[in-house]
Formats: C-alpha cells, structure tokens, sequence
C-alpha cells in the first residue's frame, strides 16, 4: 500500500450521512398509535323556531290561526309519561324509563313508540287532510326534561317530516290541561 | 501546548479542538436523506387534513360541556357561538349568567343575555353597516343535562335581541345507529 509523504496510511473516508431510519421507525408506531386514538366528531345543528313559552295562566293565544296551525301536532313530554297530541285526539305513547349511564340514572322515553304513533299520524293525516301540509311541530314539555331528550324526540319528528320543531316548557299543571282538553292546534 | 480560548476566539469554540480527521473531511459535501422525513411529513399532513375536514369549519367545543347526539345532517356554520351548561351561560366566549334556582324559575328571557346579545348584535350593525339573515343566527351549544326551562329562556332571550333564527349544534350519529 503506497504511504503518504508523512509516513501514515491513507484511511478510507466515509461521507457523514445523517441515520434517520431510527426516527423514521419511531414515527411510524406514533403515528397509527395516534390515528387510533382520535376521535373525529361530526359537528352537524338543528334549527329550530322560536317559540314562547306558556303561562300557567294562559295556554291560549287569541291569534286567528292557519289550517297548518289548526292540524299541528305536540309532543307532550312530562316527568312520567310522553304523549302524543294531534288533531285527532291525545295518544299515551310511552312512561319514562330510567337508564343506568355510567352510574347515573337518566331518565329517558320509548322513542321507538314515539316513531310508531307519528308515523300512524302521518298517515292519517294524508287520508284526512291531502291537501294541507303540516310540517311543523311542538314539544312541550315541563322545566325539567333534559336537553337530551329533546333533541331524541326532534330527531324522531324530523324522520316523519315534521322538521319545523318548536320548544314550549309549561307548568305540570297546564300541562295536564293540555292532556285532558286535546292538544292539537299549535297552542 | 494549546492555550484556553480568548473572547476573539470564543465565537469559533465549536471549532476548537476538533479532531484533524474532522477537518480533513470538511471540504465533503453532507448529504441529507430527506425520503423518511417526507414520507412522514405526506402521512401527518393526511392526518391533519382528515381531522379539520369539517366542511373547513372548526368548532371549539368547552371540555365541561356533552353535546347531545342526533341524525341531523345540516352542516355547521360559523355564528355567534352561545354555550348553555348547568352552571353558566356562555356568549362568545364569556361568562354572562351562572345559572342558579331563580334562573331556572323565573319568568321568560334572562336580561343580562338579552342585553349582551343586543349589544353584539348593535356592534355588528356598526362594523358591517347592515344586518342581514346571516349575522341574526346562534348557534346554541347545549349540555346534555341543561334543563328545558334554561334552554327556553335562551331561545327566549335570543329571540328578544333579534337572532330569529336559533340553530342547536349537536353530534351527527349515523342514521343506522337505531
């Protein structure tokens, strides 16, 4: 091997080269670990009308209502029971039930029973009245339901095309009126 | 014998004391292998792009607040955001109410909302020169367990300042989830 004026031996030189395949392993276990532990929500709404609250009092308005008034349906919605309330009489649909929810009892409703008795409605309604159409729709309900519930029954009134929702809260009292006098008529 | 650094040299203590070997090889072109780091960065900007693919919509949600689910399918947009817990009435971001018994027992609209949401609604019409349907919408961000009557005298007070239209942003479930 040829020697170099200084004596010593030449060494191969090696071009220094970044190793990145360790960082590349890594990334490749965080990244499935990471794709796996997100969770992606859709954010989607509702909308929703307006709508006054009822008075213990009151519980009529003196407004000259429409045919579409006149035939709007209300989901009655009280601390033990929910009803249906249309133009052709107050249906019982279901009691509460009491769910166990990570330790907390949630009290919720027999939406399947709610799908059935609109449906029903909705049928009727097209025999009855071809010509009007109803599309909008009252839960009533006394202060306490939850929010939750609400939004289960909205999503029950939208699959039988009542998706103009509205929201009244009334007192137990007048509520039971509701029950007892018929309810129908957008009240 | 090497003497210790002086200040004029102290810039180039990187350099100090490399080995001869080291500076042998100075002149040699570093080359970096760039392959892994953009098949890496390829894969995180995937990611990235399917976690803010909301319509290119993002909505900040409060970590104390459960959104209830549902089957609505009509796409979020961004409107003055007003968050409804148990505890309190958020509007944009600050406190307005803290929900306590009277609140929950009076009458219809809470003041306090209704002036605030006047008054965002004035400062709009100020900026903007006009109001139209797109600036008298909210989006009500409800809890779970918030109860009917706070949720009515929200949707009360919201109506009094003049936000007619009152959309509930709640957590899209497949439709087969029955």
């Amino acid at each position: 091997m040829a020697q170099a004026a200084t004596g010593r031996s030449h060494r191969v030189r090696h071009v220094p080269q970044l190793d990145l395949l360790p960082v590349m392993n890594l990334f490749c276990v965080i990244i499935p670990f990471l794709l796996l532990s997100a969770s992606f929500l859709e954010i989607t709404v509702i909308e929703m009308s307006p709508t006054e609250g009822i008075s213990a009092g009151a519980g009529t308005t003196s407004l000259a209502r429409s045919e579409e008034q006149l035939l709007q349906p209300k989901v009655i919605i009280t601390n033990n029971e929910m009803f249906l309330g249309t133009v052709f009489g107050t249906k019982h649909v279901s009691y509460v039930l009491l769910q166990d929810h990570d330790g907390e009892i949630i009290p919720t409703y027999d939406f399947d029973a709610l799908s059935e008795a609109l449906g029903d409605f909705r049928k009727e309604l097209n025999v009855a009245f071809p010509t009007i159409p109803v599309n909008k729709i009252i839960i009533l309900t006394v202060d306490d339901i939850r929010y939750d519930n609400i939004i289960s029954t909205i999503d029950i009134c939208i699959d039988h095309e009542f998706n103009q929702p509205g929201l009244q809260v009334a007192a137990h009292s007048v509520l039971q009126r509701q029950i007892t006098d018929g309810a129908a008529g957008g009240e | 014998m090497s003497s210790p650094p002086t200040k004029r040299h102290l810039p180039l203590l990187l350099g100090y004391k490399k080995s001869k070997a080291l500076l042998r090889g100075k002149d040699k072109k570093v080359q970096l292998n760039l392959t892994a780091l953009i098949d890496m960065f390829t894969i995180l900007v995937v990611f990235l792009l399917k976690s803010y693919s909301a319509e290119g919509q993002l909505v900040t949600l409060s970590d104390v607040l459960t959104l209830p689910e549902s089957r609505a399918q009509q796409n979020v947009e961004l409107f003055l955001e007003i968050v409804v817990t148990s505890s309190v009435i958020v509007v944009d971001g600050d406190p307005i109410v803290y929900v306590d018994e009277s609140v929950l027992t009076e009458g219809n609209p809470i003041p306090a909302l209704v002036e605030r949401l006047s008054d965002h609604l004035e400062y709009t019409r100020l900026v903007r020169g006009i109001t139209d349907e797109k600036e008298m919408k909210v989006n009500i961000q409800g809890d779970v367990a918030v109860q009917a009557i706070l949720l009515q005298r929200v949707m009360s007070s919201c109506a009094m300042a003049g936000y007619a239209t009152q959309n509930r942003t709640v957590i899209n479930v497949e439709g087969d989830e029955e």
